[in-house]
């Protein structure tokens, strides 16, 4: 029981200490500001709207900027945090004091991206509290299925953010890892288009052409599909207890939850042969 | 040592990574069954709504073949048969999987339906479908749409399309502010194709429609119109907004099935108020009475119910209605003059069947018993008018007395007393017109032209351009039959 307790009192320092450097960074509070801002200001956007008309279109104007301003700032927090707690701290030398210290690896790797989460959570809360505050005062009922939108949202950047770890632990300087973060979302949101080229794939009778389709069949199985996640749009706007929402939930916890396993290994194996 | 442990350790880091992957792997599969089947489930659910209340069916699209092949496997699955239907359902013409789909309490039995292993092949077939494009009612439906491929609505701005949708509606109420109507409808439409779970779109774009687009216009003259062959009908220009407007409130609601407003809307403002079409009405807020729904919505309902002539039902439903909201001082108020005129109108009814039936008995004493039971009901039903006590009841208690003078033979003094009655209570004015008409036609007294006007206004004699030859013919002959009335 000590040994586990030794074990997981490592990354909670490393992560608390990663916390408190990463959210005194200028670029992300500078995102979290422009975030807060357009949820802020999104509560005027129904100055836009005929004054006399008494519908809830402001209330949906609302909600979906809301979503789209956390799910745009939310995934570039996310990346950038992601892409900068390991390479900050080999540009400024400060892993080499650490991992000459009794600190393993793996405990040094699982502290940076707990404390990465840690940040991603803050803000996400940060603007999630605006969002409910901006809905409960002009809709004066609790925006319950928000919460389940926002959590959806954490786990899609859970995804995003392990495997920006992982390039993270290859190099040297954040700008790559960043750029990297991009790409995976990027991508991690046009994975449906792999099972339209499965779909083409062997029209010609070609042999290249079988095996591009099977390729992307097989990249279609194995990569994390962002679009999955898109429920967390309809959700807010939706009607509540539809079953397949209330199915789809849990699953994509669980989705969410597995794919940051596999980025976190991945993230490990990188770093484990990495010569610091 | 330490070489083979690193190799060790690599090698079970990989491990991890495969088996991660993997673990990744079967989650992509099972969302992929399961956005799969919420897809087929919202499609099942379109097309139950289009059995139930549109029954439209289009040759080039294959909805309904798949549809009844659901329902067919539907029936011999176990665990399916004997589910309750909402109360007031008319199961008879519908299958099972229509029944069940007409009960939103049942949504779950709708989504086992869905993703059962039994239904596998039809739901593959579903989306091969979808992919070809051969499913009208799948095309709204994010991953059932995204099967298609290529650059669609829903892969745009990584699932941001809903903002845009927003934006697209700003730009309609700009236009409505402009007046600009008919650039208004086009990107209403691109709107809900943006966002289709946009409500506040399909009930806003089909009030301007209906309303606004059409307030400044005149009814458009006989021979200006032409027949529509969708809705069987003579429309101009004034007209056809109409219809658009329901066509905009149908689309809604074969996309948000479970959304009441949009049935509220398509009965009350476009079926009852515009088109004054009031078994439509009733059917649609039927629908939206049996989804959960604002309180004001049942009131409506039995309003529909009570110019229907479906007086039963109605009085059956303000008394519940009563009952339910008894520390609502509104429906307190309300209620009560609803039950008193609906139990006015059935008095009137039983009082009128009964007289009827004694003028077609020859049996003398059975006329006469036949004969006082009425009055009583006419007396009771005339209690019921004094109660109420409002220009209403007043209305329909003058014409229970020009009907009287009607019973005796007093036609002329009858006529004169609606002629006088219908300024004084202008809630019936059309009634008792139309009440003049029908007693000088039973006493043989010639109509004024405005009378003959509004007899060939209200029947269906009017011919126009394109219409097809059988209709012409049937509208003909009913012209020809109404002037030999005439």
């Amino acid at each position: 029981m000590n040994g586990i307790v030794s074990f997981f009192s490592g990354p909670a320092y490393i992560a608390l200490y990663t916390y408190r450097e990463g959210i005194r960074k200028k670029v992300l509070i500078g995102f979290l500001v422009l975030s807060l801002l357009v949820i802020f200001g999104s509560s005027f956007i129904s100055s836009f709207l005929d004054p006399s008309s008494e519908t809830d279109i402001d209330l949906k104007l609302i909600k979906d900027i809301c979503v789209t301003a956390i799910s745009i700032f939310g995934v570039l927090i996310t990346i950038y945090i992601s892409a900068s707690v390991v390479p900050g701290e080999v540009e400024s030398k400060v892993i080499y004091t650490i991992l000459s210290k009794p600190v393993r690896r793996i405990q040094y790797l699982l502290g940076k991206f707990l404390g990465a989460q840690m940040i991603i959570i803050v803000n996400l809360l940060l603007m999630g509290v605006l969002f409910f505050m901006a809905l409960y005062l002009r809709q004066g009922v609790m925006p319950t299925l928000l919460l389940w939108s926002l959590l959806l949202t954490y786990f899609e950047f859970l995804i995003v953010s392990a495997f920006t770890f992982a390039f993270s632990c290859a190099a040297t300087s954040p700008l790559v890892p960043t750029i990297g973060g991009l790409f995976i979302y990027i991508t991690g949101n046009l994975t449906e288009y792999l099972k339209d080229v499965e779909h083409r794939a062997g029209q010609t009778g070609q042999a290249l052409d079988k095996i591009i389709g099977d390729i992307a069949s097989a990249l279609h199985a194995i990569l994390p599909n962002l679009q999955n996640f898109s429920i967390k749009m309809q959700i807010i706007n939706g009607q509540p207890n539809d079953p397949p929402t209330d199915v789809l939930i849990p699953n994509l916890i669980l989705y969410g939850l597995v794919y940051c396993l596999a980025g976190f290994a991945c993230a490990y194996l990188v770093f484990w042969r990495k010569e610091v | 040592m330490l070489a083979t442990f690193k190799h060790l350790h690599s090698l079970f880091v990989m491990a991890l990574i495969v088996a991660a992957l993997a673990a990744g792997a079967f989650m992509n599969a099972r969302l992929r069954h399961l956005r799969e089947s919420e897809a087929f489930y919202r499609w099942i659910l379109a097309a139950a709504v289009n059995e139930r209340l549109f029954q439209e069916d289009s040759a080039r699209d294959q909805d309904l073949d798949l549809y009844n092949r659901c329902a067919a496997v539907m029936e011999t699955m176990p665990g399916f048969s004997g589910l309750p239907a909402p109360d007031d359902a008319n199961t008879g013409e519908l299958t099972a999987l229509g029944t069940i789909a007409g009960n939103y309490e049942q949504d779950e039995t709708i989504w086992n339906f869905a993703r059962s292993a039994e239904m596998e092949e039809l739901r593959q077939e579903f989306l091969a479908l979808a992919r070809e494009r051969k499913l009208r009612f799948a095309q709204d439906i994010q991953y059932a749409d995204a099967q298609a491929g290529g650059v669609n609505v829903f892969n745009l701005f990584f699932g941001f399309r809903k903002v845009a949708a927003n934006f697209v509606w700003l730009e309609v109420d700009r236009y409505w502010h402009q007046g600009n109507t008919y650039r208004m409808i086009t990107l209403m439409r691109t709107c809900v194709a943006l966002d289709p779970q946009f409500i506040d779109a399909y009930l806003i774009g089909a009030w301007h429609l209906a309303y606004n687009a059409t307030a400044r216009m005149p009814d458009t003259p006989w021979p200006q119109r032409e027949w529509h062959p969708r809705y069987e009908k003579c429309l101009g220009e004034k007209e056809r907004f109409y219809y658009t407007a329901v066509d905009f409130l149908k689309d809604g609601i074969r996309k948000n099935t479970r959304n009441s407003k949009l049935y509220f809307d398509l009965g009350f403002s476009l079926y009852k108020q515009k088109l004054e079409d009031y078994p439509n009405a009733v059917k649609y807020l039927t629908e939206a009475v049996a989804l959960p729904h604002e309180q004001y919505v049942p009131r409506q309902l039995f309003l529909c119910l009570e110019l229907n002539e479906q007086y039963e039902e109605a009085l059956a439903g303000w008394k519940d209605y009563a009952a339910r909201f008894l520390d609502n001082p509104v429906v307190q108020e309300v209620a009560p003059r609803f039950i008193a005129r609906n139990e006015g109108f059935l008095l009137e009814n039983r009082a009128a069947e009964l007289r009827k039936k004694a003028r077609e008995t020859a049996d003398s004493a059975e006329a006469e018993r036949l004969n006082n039971e009425a009055d009583v009901l006419w007396e009771q039903a005339r209690a019921v008018w004094e109660s109420i006590n409002d220009p209403f009841g007043e209305g329909r208690k003058m014409r229970m007395e020009a009907l009287d003078m009607r019973q005796e033979g007093r036609y002329l003094e009858a006529i004169a007393f609606l002629d006088k009655a219908r300024w004084e209570a202008s809630d019936l004015f059309n009634d008792f017109s139309d009440l003049i008409i029908e007693i000088k036609q039973e006493a043989e007294i010639p109509l004024t032209i405005s009378e003959k006007k509004a007899v060939i206004r209200e029947s269906e004699v009017g011919l126009c351009a394109g219409m097809p030859e059988a209709e012409k013919e049937k509208r003909l002959r009913a012209a020809e039959a109404l002037d030999s009335g005439l």
